[in-house]
């Protein structure tokens, strides 16, 4: 039996009519040889051959493959009749393309972040190596001189490289507009260690390492280069400028290589050495008084910390490279606790050892934050997965009903059972490739959506949306549940159950106890969906109530009439042209709170939230102080700081205009640091420096302020200490304006003012504040969001599963309900009859629902916040929009069935 | 007809030269002098058949009275075939020979 002989069946079919044809001339001619009349000789023919269409129909069945010519009879009588029912198949359709691609969406984003591995070579054995925390931002960081050490004296076998965070530049490429790159420095064996290749050109080499280069080698990310170069061939030798330096483009990194911070890759990888003034980075370092000098190359300042080392070390040896780094480390660890007063904090910091952290997973804050929230939303999409298979079950019972009798004539004619339900599978498996592949696009169109939401503004997060096999995997593993749930246990029940001798009528085919036991089915499966979609309303209402709570609560500034103005003086070169920094922030503040509409301006070095900007003061006469009691947070602001902010002054003064450099310099403190440091005495008058005694009475505290939650809503007001920036002349980085009003309209009317004071001062953006304070919500926007689309989901597909069963249990009730008519029964009672079952299947589902969504409110305690009373008000709410829906998906059906003509029904039976 | 033994007698009919149809159910009735008469439904099935395994080939031509018709030529494969169902076909005959007694033999064949 071979196919292509199948697929040849029409040719040979033809060929062989031929044959036919030239067989009956062949032997006419030969009959009328022997003296037959033609007409005779044709006739003698035809009886010698036959019956032509039996030999074609022997031909044909020779060639046929049994089960392939039945099945593809399935599949076209399965289309015809999935066309014949468009409702049925489009809600199949869209069900299977939300419930599975909501889940590929989800679990694309948990696969990326928290699941998969680098790509790169053996990605188990990398390790990032904390040798020790710093000073001030507990930052497990080091120096270059460190790094220099430990690789020079470290073994040949331990391959160790260097990295540091990402820092934004201004990127402008040889044509358009600037615009913002992300750039992270590295050693130059960095790529060499992870063990990734080049897509393009090469990476670096040891010659890249040389220092004070005019123009430094730089090596792209994949995707990055194809975006801007439109090959990335073409990438290639390219110059560039990023903050000014000129780069050139050398290599470019393999396609799936988005570094190891998962979610911020960088778009430039460029040599430790081309750290200067202009590209700088997150650091820590000894603090005042250490000889730090910030605009100074920090390849030779064992005191500035920005390095985290990366090696890869098999599990096995870990233990004695660390040892071995201890010993290495000794020197800076001394070094570090140079900056540590408190002894017990400092003998900590000496005793302290190295710790080798797993890295095969990658690094970072992102992937820690967002493991529960991804974690629960998958959970999610596992509840709406299962909405979604309830429902499609419960539908398919009932048309399978509907087609009870169909399906039992034709079982009298002969079909074999399994031939009926190879029919109901072909029908189902032509919806569920449909549908499967709808999911994926639906999945991948939803995962990009994710991640914006999830990004903060302006910088999209790099999750790799890329398909892969895991995904894959999860996609037909949830077709083929989803095939059992709603075609093949149905069908198998169906056909055992109910298909015995059918051909009668349709009320006689289901004894009483059948259909008790089948209307029982419907309304389990159906109360199983209130309760998972109550679960769900009452989730999102939750998650909804947390994300407002944080964009509304108070931080302790009046965030919802600030605006920031975000100039950029450092990166943009400005620095090098103005140098009279007092009178500049003079003029910035009466030119602009003369703007009609501004209540109060004021400048500010250090941008908010998270300006990181962490400090130490010790007290004068105080000695003594804990670790925790001396550090906090520093910024400089100008005169009027306060008023701007809306951070009261609780006693003393604020900053004057006569603060400047010339006079003594004085410090304000928020009342937690002032608790910290003096207890409950008062901060006024004290003296405190940057350093213990003698060096702890360069500040006079003038005033004490409220404390505010500088670092975005969800962290705690930090500890903080404000310095005159008069006093300490420095670019600045904000202009924080108060309006009244809506602060966007404002927005231009600041900018034009800003730019008549000096128009090349650059404004890198003008936004309120609580704009950027909300920024950080990005799991709790994507958690409220997307929880509110499956519940928006869910309460549609439970109205859809009310619908469907009452409008099939009304049309076979036809009969019983003019009957009841008949005798005397009023159209209002029909109604209620309908409208009663609903109520009941609502309570049936409801009642555990309301038990599940107390415990899921429980289980997700640390994402959501607010009181337990709003929590009741969200179950209280969802139970009600939740009855609310299945009432009103019922009152149709119901309608219909109380205005049913009596006589009608009673004669058509 | 002996059953299988359609497809040897067609193999065998063609060695002498490519032929179609017709010509092979009349060379297969006259050399058995009319005993077997070829049922045109099985002939044609069959020769499709010897043509899906490659033991003939066909091709379109023109009859000895220049008519179009369809020509079987046996392949080199379909010439192992033939040389092998022989045996087989010898080897049959002369265990039912046995069977039935020596004398049973010149019947045997024709049936």
């Amino acid at each position: 039996m071979s196919w292509r002989r199948f697929f040849r069946r029409s040719r040979k079919d033809a060929e062989l009519q031929e044959e036919i044809r030239s067989y009956l001339e062949e032997e006419a001619a030969e009959n009328m040889a022997g003296g037959m009349s033609a007409d005779e000789a044709r006739r003698q023919a035809r009886i010698k051959l036959g019956n032509p269409q039996l030999v074609r129909e022997t031909l044909w069945r020779q060639n046929t493959i049994g089960f392939v010519e039945s099945a593809w009879r399935d599949v076209k009588h399965a289309g015809r009749t999935l066309l014949r029912t468009p409702g049925f198949t489009a809600t199949v359709l869209v069900t299977l393309a939300l419930g599975i691609g909501a889940n590929l969406a989800v679990f694309q984003l948990l696969n990326s972040v928290i699941l998969a591995k680098l790509p790169v070579v053996r990605p188990e054995e990398l390790v990032v190596v904390d040798a020790a925390k710093t000073p001030f931002d507990q930052s497990w960081t080091v120096s270059y001189a460190a790094y220099e050490r430990l690789r020079a004296s470290i073994a040949k076998s331990v391959p160790l490289a260097a990295r540091t965070g990402f820092e934004e530049a201004i990127l402008q490429l040889s044509h358009g507009d600037p615009q913002k790159a992300r750039y992270e420095f590295v050693s130059e064996n960095y790529f060499g260690v992870l063990g990734v290749q080049p897509a393009a050109g090469r990476l670096f080499v040891q010659a890249d390492a040389a220092e004070n280069r005019s123009e430094w080698p730089a090596v792209v990310r994949y995707d990055f280069a194809q975006d801007h170069f439109s090959t990335v061939q073409q990438a290639l030798g390219m110059h560039i400028h990023l903050n000014g330096v000129p780069v050139v483009i050398i290599g470019v990194t393999d396609r799936r290589f988005e570094d190891m911070l998962t979610g911020y890759a960088p778009d430039f990888w460029l040599p430790l050495e081309a750290e200067t003034a202009r590209l700088g980075m997150g650091f820590d370092s000894l603090g005042p008084g250490h000889g730090i000098d910030l605009d100074r190359s920090w390849l030779n300042q064992p005191g500035i910390f920005w390095l985290t080392l990366v090696a890869r070390i098999p599990a096995g040896q870990r233990q004695s490279v660390a040892a071995w780094v201890n010993q290495a480390f000794r020197a800076d660890r001394e070094l570090m606790a140079e900056a540590i007063v408190d002894p017990a904090a400092k003998a900590a910091a000496l005793r302290a050892s190295v710790a080798m952290i797993p890295a095969d997973r990658g690094l970072g804050g992102f992937r820690r934050q967002s493991s529960q929230p991804l974690f629960l939303l998958m959970a999610l999409s596992a509840s709406i997965f299962l909405v979604g298979c309830l429902n499609l079950a419960n539908l398919q019972l009932a048309r399978l009903s509907a087609r009870a009798h169909e399906l039992g004539i034709r079982m009298a004619l002969g079909a074999s059972r399994w031939r009926l339900i190879g029919q109901v599978l072909a029908e189902d498996a032509i919806l569920m490739l449909l549908g499967g592949g709808a999911a994926f696009l639906v999945g991948r169109t939803a995962s990009s959506v994710l991640v914006h939401w999830a990004s903060s503004r302006g910088s999209l997060l790099n999750i790799n949306l890329r398909p892969n096999l895991n995904i894959a995997a999860l996609g037909v593993g949830l077709m083929v549940v989803a095939m059992l749930a709603f075609s093949v246990l149905p069908a198998m029940y169906f056909i055992r159950a109910s298909l015995a001798g059918t051909a009668g009528s349709r009320a006689k085919v289901l004894g009483l106890s059948q259909i008790g036991l089948q209307r029982w089915r419907a309304n389990t499966i159906l109360a199983a969906q209130v309760s998972l979609s109550l679960v769900l309303t009452v989730m999102s209402a939750c998650f909804a109530a947390t994300l407002v709570h944080w964009e509304k609560v108070d931080v302790g500034m009046d965030r919802e009439h600030i605006l920031s103005v975000y100039v950029d003086m450092r990166r943009t070169g400005y620095i090098t042209q103005h140098h009279d920094w007092t009178g500049l922030y003079r003029q910035i503040r009466q030119r602009v709170e003369a703007v009609p509409g501004v209540r109060a301006a004021a400048v500010e070095m250090c941008p908010m939230p998270n300006c990181g900007w962490n400090t130490a003061l010790y007290v004068f006469g105080r000695g003594g102080l804990s670790n925790a009691q001396v550090h906090g947070e520093e910024d400089h602001v100008g005169p009027g700081f306060f008023t701007t902010m809306g951070i009261p002054l609780l006693q003393g003064r604020d900053f004057s205009e006569t603060d400047t450099d010339t006079a003594k310099r004085v410090a304000i403190v928020s009342r937690s640091y002032a608790r910290q440091l003096f207890g409950g005495e008062s901060p006024i008058g004290r003296w405190v420096g940057y350093e213990p005694a003698p060096n702890d009475h360069q500040f006079l505290i003038v005033g004490e302020v409220a404390d505010a939650q500088l670092d975005g809503p969800q962290r705690d007001a930090p500890p903080a200490v404000y310095m005159s920036i008069n006093q300490h002349p420095f670019p600045i980085h904000t202009i924080e304006v108060r309006v009244t009003g809506d602060p966007a309209q404002i927005a231009d009317r600041i900018r034009a003012t800003i730019q008549q004071i000096d128009a090349s001062l650059p404004i890198t953006e003008i936004i309120p504040l609580t704009v950027e304070l909300n920024d950080g919500l990005g799991p709790q926007k994507l958690l409220a969001r997307l929880a509110s689309v499956y519940a928006g989901l869910t309460l549609l597909l439970v109205g859809i599963g009310f619908y469907g069963v009452m409008s099939f249990r009304t049309s076979r009730r036809k009969s019983e309900f003019g009957i009841r008519l008949a005798l005397g029964a009023s159209r209002r009672q029909i109604r209620m009859l309908i409208l009663k079952q609903t109520a009941n299947i609502l309570l049936t589902g409801i009642v555990p629902g309301l038990l599940l969504s107390v415990l899921a409110v429980h289980l997700a305690r640390p994402m959501i916040v607010g009181s337990s009373s709003g929590h009741w008000a969200a179950v209280a709410g969802g139970t009600v929009v939740l009855t609310l829906a299945g009432l009103i998906a019922t009152i149709i059906p119901s309608l219909r069935a109380a205005l049913a003509d009596p006589l009608e029904i009673l004669r058509s039976e | 007809m002996l059953k299988g033994t359609l497809d040897m007698m067609i193999l065998r009919t063609l060695v002498s030269g490519d032929a179609h149809g017709h010509t092979i159910a009349k060379i297969i009735e006259r050399t058995s002098e009319d005993v077997l008469e070829v049922e045109q439904g099985s002939l044609y099935p069959a020769l499709h058949r010897l043509e899906d395994r490659g033991w003939v080939s066909s091709y379109w031509g023109a009859s000895e009275n220049n008519r179009k018709a369809k020509f079987y030529r046996l392949t080199a494969a379909g010439r192992k075939q033939l040389v092998r169902e022989t045996n087989r076909w010898r080897q049959m005959i002369r265990a039912i020979g046995l069977v039935m007694g020596e004398e049973a033999v010149a019947d045997g064949g024709a049936q």
